[in-house]
Formats: C-alpha cells, structure tokens, sequence
C-alpha cells in the first residue's frame, strides 16, 4: 500500500511539475523514489507545521498544487486552524497525507496516534477525505484526488494487512464501494485497515453483505441507504473515535434518511493506556475478532427481543 | 468607518496607515487589479489592522464608498478583521500568526517560478508572540526568499498592556537578524523614511529576505488614542468621533494619510 502510494506520487509528480511535496522532516524511506525521480519537487520545510500549512497556501495560491505529508496526528490536528483559515475557506487545491492514521505507532503511545483526525476535518467546510484500504484502493484514492483541485485529506492507516479487492475498483467522491453482497439481515461498512477485520467477521455471518467507504466525505446518503435498506442490522467498523467517524457519519445519514439499528464499532472514545504490538494495542481498544464479534451478538440480539 | 460600524481595533489600524500608504503609492505593482497574477502580494497578516487598508482599497476604487459606509453592518461583506474574499486582501489574518507563512509560501512559489513580483507582509509586533512567525522566519531564511519584505508594525502595545509588560520581545531587530534577515528599524510614520528604506532594502545585494522594524505609535494621528490602549477595544462616542475627526482634519496632509479613516462615514 506505501509503494502503491509512493508510486502514485512519482507518476502524478513526473507528469505535472507543479505538484511539489511538501514534508514535516517526515517520510524517511517513503519518499526515496520521489527524491530521486523528482529531487526539485521536494521540499522539506523542517519541523514547523504550522508554517508548512501556511506554506502549502501560498503555494497554492500562485499555482503550486501542494502535497504536504505528515503524520496523522500532526496534520490535522496540531494544524487545524491553519487548514481552516488558509486552505479550506478558499478552497485551494491540496493533498494532506496523514500516514500512521489509527494506533499503527502502537508503541509510541498516545502523541503518535491519531483516532479524532475524520472527525475534526468532517466538520470543515470544502474538506474531503479518503481512507483507503489496500493498496488497489490508495492507488484509486490518489488519482481522484489529484483530479480534484479542492482541499483533500488522504487517511494512509496500517498498510500491511493485505489486498481487499481483485482489482482496481472504480472510486467516486461520496459511493460506498461493494466487497460482497448478501441478503441476510447484516450489513457491515468498514474504513481504511478495518476493512480486514470487517471481511472475518462478515464469514461469521452468513448471508451479510460487506461494503467498503473509501470516500468518508462526502458520503453520499443515496449511496448508503442503498446499501443499507435491505438489511436489518448496521455494522460500522473504524480504526477512529466512534464520534464523528465513519460510524457518526453514517448514524447522521441513516437517522434522518432511512433509521436502522447501527453498532458503531471503533475506539471508544478513550486514549490508549498501555503500549504493545499493533495486534496488542487493537484488542486494548476492543478491535480484535473476539471482542467485536461479541459486540456484535450482544447488539443483534438486543435489537431482535425489541422488535 | 469605526464610528459607522460601532467597532474596535481603531488604534491597530492608526499605527499602520503610512506604511499601508507607502506601499500602494510607491512599490505595489498591483497590475490591472486584485486578482492580477502578476501582481505584487500585500499581506496584511494582523487582520485587526484591516480598516485602514479597507480605505487605501477604496481609493484604488476596488472598494465602494457604499461598502465602506456599510462596514460591519447587517449582510455586508466589509468584516472587522481581515479576509481573503475581499478584493485586495490576500489572506485570512483574523487569527495572528497565519498571513506570513501564507506570504512566505507565496513568495517562495513566485521565487520557484523565476517569477520578479514581490511580497511584502505587515505583521504586529503583538503578532510576534506567535510561535508561527518564528517559523516562517526559518523558512524564509533557509530558502532564501530575497523577493519578502516583513515590515513589522512595532506600536510596542498588544490587547492587555505594552509589548513589554505582556510578553517582552527585546529587540526584534536582533531576533529578526538573527534569524537571517537583513533588518533596518525606522520610525513608521515617516513617510520618507519608508519608501528610501524600502527602496534601499531591495536595492541590496543581500540574498535573503528583508525586514523593517517599524516604530509606530498606536492611535497615530489623534492624541488621546495615542500611547492609550484603551483604544485597541474601545469604540467611538459620537463626542469621541468628532474629537478625531477635528484633529485628524487639522493634522498636516503631507505626514499623515492619504485617507482618514472616519472621514468616510
């Protein structure tokens, strides 16, 4: 999924000299193709976030279309103001890569990881945001991004856990892409690395239809009821705060659009505590096969006594 | 305009109205108008200071007198601090600390591009508690960018109290040359002074980016705003509103604006 990405960049860069990456003093290894294909386009404006934000505008402004990489927990939200004010009210074109998204620093601990970064840029005005979740989908998730001159936050999570799709999918701002359809009471809709665990757990219920959610905005209520409508129960599943993520941005569809029992499953609304392996750190917050598994059970089973 | 409007910051706009005045008399190139892509950049990045460039705006006719008698009032696009979707404005800066990065990424991009148009960007010396200033210091410097001039309102006042007695900057002549700048400290209402140092300053072989630490005086032009910081957040009384008014009207046209706010409304 990182190749996918640095190779997605080279190309975009290769073919339109405005596109300049922009870096935190971030990527160490990421960017050694791009510094050696495109070394002038390369510009690392040192540990200052804020001023690289700032940077990336008036870049933009005369022409530039800025790639600014950081990690997920500095960009968006040590430099939310600075996207707001300077990028998002004039909508000027930039990519922001937040890599590391979710608990992948897992031994890091709590400065290093981000679960609030869709939910603090959910509520900016012009902002869009993408999660892939392999490398068929960065790969997709990069193209449309770059053919689209406004400003978009490209979610980059824990990239090893292997392809979801066959091929490369065709993604549009705002649909729901399908992984399998079914006609059992289940739906799950998953983000970014999750989409993994979504695909276990989807076997565990036979019959359940799956869907992944590269675009989380815009999403499209259209394209979530219809996924939705034919089920009786709503999955969601996110390396993110359960406020204001996939799960929120699907509850605010679905409540108003087309109301169904949802389970948000994603992180609690809690820091980690402890530190550990990536595996570790998941099951700390509930994110293992075990534990949703049994949320899901207990939510299902709930649900079906009140009907 | 601030009496019309009921509005503060009256004071923050006083101090800088000779640098505002220079700049668009003699050095802007602003082209065939606002959104000229050749044009030279103003960033105003202490957005409080906006009404006095609001009336350099409407002498350049790309403000109307309709728009600046309406300042602050219901449904208008003339806000109190400054924004971007006003034509001759640059930047969102109502926020301090956000207009120089935004200038020095200008500045570089025009620089990358081989580009001769300049940026200048006005920052407070209140503005300067921003750690965001800092670091687009470093990065104007690192990258050489010989086509920015920072000019910094140095009123020595900020919201609460005296630069001194809030948050003490000691001399940002020596922070700024330190940072790499070439630095000249001048009195900001000298009209003269401003436009040799400014012309001076680009005639200089130096290859990094400029500086000017302009000594101002908040609420230059009326004198009981003057050294009184009340008048960052008070409003004008109609009593108060005539005082400036006479004074301003007295005041000898050769060292003061070319506009005089208040006189619009």
């Amino acid at each position: 999924m990182r190749a996918a990405f640095s190779k997605a960049l080279v190309a975009a860069a290769q073919a339109n000299e405005r596109i300049l990456l922009l870096t935190g003093d971030h990527g160490y290894a990421l960017f050694d193709e791009f510094r050696d294909l495109c070394p002038k386009q390369y510009v690392n404006g040192g540990i200052a976030e804020q001023n690289l934000v700032g940077v990336a505008a008036g870049l933009a402004k005369c022409g530039f279309y800025p790639v600014v990489y950081a990690l997920s927990s500095f960009i968006p939200v040590r430099v939310l103001e600075q996207i707001k004010l300077d990028l998002c009210s004039e909508e000027l074109p930039v990519l922001f890569i937040g890599d590391g998204a979710g608990v992948v620093y897992s031994t890091l601990g709590i400065s290093h990881q981000s679960t609030e970064d869709i939910a603090v840029l959910r509520a900016l005005p012009h902002m869009r945001i993408l999660s892939p979740a392999d490398h068929y989908e960065m790969k997709a998730a990069m193209e449309l991004a770059f053919q689209t001159p406004a400003p978009v936050y490209l979610r980059m999570g824990k990239s090893d856990l292997g392809s979801i799709h066959a091929t490369q999918p065709r993604l549009e701002w705002g649909r729901l892409l399908p992984i399998h359809s079914g006609n059992g009471d289940v739906v799950f809709i998953a983000t970014g690395p999750l989409l993994n665990l979504a695909v276990t757990l989807a076997r565990e219920w036979p019959g359940s239809a799956l869907w992944s959610a590269p675009s989380l905005k815009p999403l499209q209520p259209e394209s979530v009821v219809a996924a939705c409508k034919q089920h009786r129960y709503v999955i969601t599943l996110e390396e993110h705060n359960i406020i204001g993520g996939l799960g929120g941005a699907v509850a605010e569809i679905l409540s108003q659009e087309h109301p169904l029992p949802l389970c948000r499953l994603g992180v609690s609304d809690r820091f980690s505590e402890l530190c550990g392996s990536y595996s570790y750190l998941m099951k700390e917050h509930g994110l293992d096969v075990e534990s949703t598994r049994t949320k899901i059970a207990a939510f299902i089973q709930k649900h079906s006594f009140s009907k | 305009m601030a009496y019309q409007g009921s509005t503060v910051h009256i004071a923050c706009a006083f101090s800088l109205v000779e640098i505002l005045a220079v700049l668009y008399r003699q050095h802007l190139k602003l082209g065939f108008g606002p959104k000229d892509p050749q044009r030279d950049y103003l960033i105003l990045s202490k957005g409080h200071g906006v009404m006095a460039q609001y009336a350099c705006l409407h002498e350049l006719g790309w403000l109307s007198e309709k728009q600046i008698k309406n300042y602050c009032s219901e449904a208008t696009e003339l806000k109190g601090l400054a924004e971007a979707s006003v034509p001759g404005l640059e930047v969102n800066s109502g926020s301090l600390g956000h207009g120089l990065s935004v200038g020095t990424g200008l500045a570089y991009g025009l620089l990358r591009l081989g580009s001769k148009q300049r940026v200048y960007a006005i920052v407070g010396d209140g503005e300067c508690n921003e750690g965001a200033i800092w670091e687009a210091l470093l990065f104007a410097a690192h990258f050489r960018l010989a086509n920015l001039l920072v000019i910094v309102d140095a009123n020595g006042y900020q919201a609460m109290g005296s630069t001194a007695e809030v948050m003490n900057m000691a001399s940002l002549e020596n922070k700024f040359a330190a940072f790499g700048f070439e630095v000249r400290t001048i009195d900001g209402h000298d009209e003269a002074l401003l436009d040799r140092t400014i012309t001076n300053l680009w005639a200089s072989s130096f290859a990094g980016p400029r500086a000017i630490i302009a000594r101002t005086v908040k609420g230059k032009g009326v004198s009981f705003m003057e050294g009184s910081n009340l008048w960052h957040y008070t409003r004008l009384t109609e009593k108060t509103y005539q005082a400036a008014l006479s004074e301003l009207s007295q005041s000898d046209t050769s060292t003061s604006a070319p506009v005089e706010p208040g006189v619009d409304s």
